[in-house]
């Protein structure tokens, strides 16, 4: 009886981390989004500061224009990966399927 | 007492031994470095309560080692990912115990580099004037943004194929399981993984090239954009890309030397490493060289009273030492050394990227000071001498490079275990295969 | 919009220095100690360049007064990151000091040299403290400044006009520096406006500019020296 409950309990903790790793993870990549929007709105302001101040908005939209996708794409890269990790069960069923 | 994680029994157990087991030294190096580190941090403070007013910087010369070492750190940390990436779309095989290596240093240096336009700033309390108000038509904004966008691709870069890596050490167990359970993102060695892991570090090295390239072209605008004799030239962008990668070449080298002898990795660092990238460090000097004497050529030529007077200021005024020397380390000792055959050992080739280290310093300091140091309206000549607290920071600067790439291999295998295997599994037939398909036949047979 | 603009006849100037004198005191700016100013530390508003001529034993020395240039094409606006430095309507170059962050890349920009940084927390003796201007702020430690054609003149000069309903006239603001002038060898006032002195004296033949190549069209105008 004891071990048993012993090993639900270990169990339960181990489930439990596995929980907050996997918070941890999803925070860690939302925050990479977080910090690539930051990015964009400030660009974006700093955009509409030019604009307001008539001070040559031309050059600050032809850098923001190269530099929000490349953000983009980054950001874009590592939720591809982050999900494509995730999809390892589909996979595996698909890979014995076609075996 | 934890328990003792057993590795040996792997192919690679020196890979993993740096990780698993401490001595002495790593705790005396972490000594040493972080004294060094507080008594920049000391200076810094300095600094910040007294004014710039410490540092030897004046007028005109209002740039000083700030610049220079950022500048020259930047230009290290373009050894990494740019090579990295170059090695691994030319599917060179020998890439596969450099790449990790190259991408750490990047990672490590950029940080360094991109805060030091921080500690040049009389008022860094303002520094989020930046995001309020900041001028994206200021080339010093410009580099915010490609420094920023060139951080985050390499620390994906390093980190992207460091995942399988750190899923071997979360299998392991032992210490810190819960971190590298953290950072493995669910890496179960599924060839769905692997699928998809190897096309996001390809769309990547692809990606990374570009802004790296960029990187160093926007740190060399914040020069030429200014009309300032010396500076305000078109060569600016690639000369300092060129120079970027010759000192980046340099400091991997350096890098790769002591680690081999530190971790004992003569087995993974063998010498044809060191000849092909000495052969790249050698190419990179003579392009340097090229670059260097186009722009001194045409300043000569066109004889532009200014910029001849700033020439000649640097041929034979009081920095003229540091120009000759910059010939000497950059052009004359790595050629010597790397072009005959029996001067390109090892400690050759360390010698050379020593050489080719200071000589680049040399040459951001003969960019930033002469020109500032001749104003082009009749003012006496200014002369510049760095302050102990300017040294204090570049010390420190280093200190904080070696910190970092210790701990880092104190956590992380500092060359891929993962792409070893793989090398060691499937390269051979891999490059068997992709010769095959050179030669010349019918096209069905490469398949 | 009037466009300010500065002429110096340096066949008047005698080179004594008193425009800088009341520069300093006009825009409260800081007392450099002698060591500090032997680094190259010291502050002007309002500098004066000294240039050696010929040979020994027949030296000539010319001096001439170089304020800021305040450029209708400024090479300092274009590099400040943060807004710190602008060019406004009439012409006028300003700084802004609690913006700036003192990165000195307009310093590093700027042909002319004509901005100075405080690489200490400004200092004054005692005696200058009583007398300070209250018309212009005190600087604080880590920013750039520079002349301003001691625009708070200005100010007061437009008021006083306003609340007399006319225009301003022709030399009623005038910077400290042209105003104490022994020689009258600074002239200032608006170059759109044809009547007045300045825009005669820039047609003069004797005018030239600082680097005019450059193509940061200066509004300081200097008068060569008479033959």
């Amino acid at each position: 009886m004891n071990e048993s409950k012993k090993k639900i309990n270990e169990g339960r903790i181990k489930s439990m981390q596995d929980k907050i790793i996997a918070l941890a993870q999803l925070a860690s990549f939302l925050a990479m989004w977080v910090f690539v929007i930051g990015i964009t709105i400030w660009i974006i302001n700093l955009i509409s500061v030019s604009v307001e101040l008539h001070d040559a908005p031309g050059v600050s939209l032809g850098i923001s224009l190269i530099a929000i996708p490349v953000f983009i794409t980054l950001a874009s890269i590592l939720t591809y990966a982050y999900f494509g990790f995730k999809k390892k069960d589909n996979s595996k069923l698909k890979n014995s399927s076609e075996d | 007492m934890p328990k003792k994680i057993q590795y040996d029994y792997e192919t690679d157990a020196v890979l993993y031994r740096p990780i698993y087991e401490t001595g002495k030294g790593f705790y005396i190096t972490v000594g040493i470095l972080l004294l060094i580190i507080l008594w920049a941090l000391f200076m810094y403070i300095t600094q910040v309560w007294f004014g710039l007013g410490v540092t030897g910087m004046n007028q005109p010369i209002t740039w000083g080692f700030y610049i220079v070492n950022f500048v020259f750190f930047i230009g290290i940390s373009h050894a990494g990912t740019l090579i990295s990436a170059i090695l691994r779309l030319s599917k060179a095989e020998w890439r596969r115990p450099i790449t990790r290596m190259a991408e750490v240093i990047t990672a490590i240096v950029l940080a360094i580099g991109g805060l030091h336009p921080i500690l040049d700033l009389g008022r860094p309390d303002r520094v989020l004037n930046l995001f309020t108000a900041g001028r994206l038509q200021s080339p010093l904004l410009w580099d915010v943004t490609s420094i920023t966008a060139y951080f985050t691709a390499s620390t994906i870069y390093l980190y992207l194929p460091m995942i399988p890596d750190i899923a071997r050490l979360r299998d392991k167990g032992g210490k810190l399981t819960w971190l590298y359970n953290f950072l493995s993102w669910g890496w179960q060695d599924t060839e769905h993984q692997k699928k998809v892991l190897n096309r996001a570090i390809n769309i990547l090295m692809i990606m990374v090239i570009p802004i790296a390239i960029s990187v160093h072209t926007v740190i060399s605008y914040i020069f030429s954009m200014t009309l300032q004799p010396g500076w305000h030239s078109t060569i600016f962008g690639p000369y300092f890309v060129v120079g970027a990668i010759f000192s980046g070449i340099a400091a991997l080298l350096i890098l790769m030397i002591a680690s081999r002898k530190v971790f004992h990795l003569e087995n993974y660092l063998k010498k044809i490493h060191f000849q092909y990238l000495g052969t790249l460090l050698l190419i990179m000097s003579l392009l340097w060289f090229y670059f260097t004497f186009s722009e001194y050529l045409t300043g000569i030529f066109g004889s532009e009273p200014h910029e001849m007077h700033i020439i000649l200021y640097k041929f034979t005024g009081p920095y003229a030492i540091f120009f000759w020397g910059m010939i000497l380390c950059n052009f004359i000792i790595p050629v010597i050394l790397l072009g005959f055959k029996r001067f390109k050992t090892i400690t050759g080739i360390l010698f050379a990227s020593i050489a080719v280290v200071i000589g680049m310093w040399l040459e951001r300091l003969n960019i930033v000071v002469p020109s500032l140091a001749n104003p082009r309206i009749e003012l006496p000549i200014g002369i510049y001498f760095p302050s102990i607290v300017e040294w204090a920071l570049f010390m420190g600067g280093i200190a904080v490079f070696i910190l970092g790439y210790v701990l880092f291999s104190k956590f992380f295998p500092i060359i891929s275990i993962w792409e070893t295997e793989e090398g060691r599994k499937e390269a051979i037939t891999e490059v068997e295969e992709r010769i095959q398909s050179y030669l010349p036949g019918d096209e069905t047979i490469s398949k | 919009m009037p466009k300010w603009a500065m002429i110096i006849d340096l066949d008047k100037c005698t080179g004594c220095g008193d425009c800088m004198a009341a520069c300093k005191l006009e825009n409260n700016i800081a007392i450099v100690s002698p060591e500090e100013a032997n680094n190259g530390r010291v502050m002007f508003w309002m500098d004066m360049i000294t240039m050696y001529e010929g040979e020994y034993p027949n030296i000539q020395i010319k001096r001439m007064p170089k304020p800021c240039f305040h450029c209708d094409n400024p090479p300092c606006i274009k590099v400040c990151p943060v807004y710190a430095t602008y060019i406004n309507d009439e012409g006028l170059v300003g700084q802004v000091y609690h913006r700036c962050i003192g990165c000195r890349y307009c310093m590093v920009a700027c042909p002319y040299t004509a901005k100075v940084f405080n690489w200490y927390e400004p200092e004054w003796p005692e005696e200058f403290k009583v007398c300070f201007n209250p018309d212009v702020s005190v600087r604080m430690k880590g920013v750039v400044e520079k002349c301003s054609f001691c625009a708070h003149r200005l100010i007061t000069v437009k008021e006083t006009a306003d609340s007399e309903e006319r225009e301003i006239r022709d030399e009623e603001y005038l910077p400290a520096c042209s105003e104490s002038c022994p020689a009258d060898a600074i002239y200032f006032g608006d170059l759109d406006n044809r009547e007045s002195k300045v825009y005669n004296l820039s047609r003069s033949s004797r005018a030239f500019r600082e680097f005019e190549d450059l193509g940061t069209e200066p509004k300081v105008i200097y008068l060569l020296k008479k033959e």
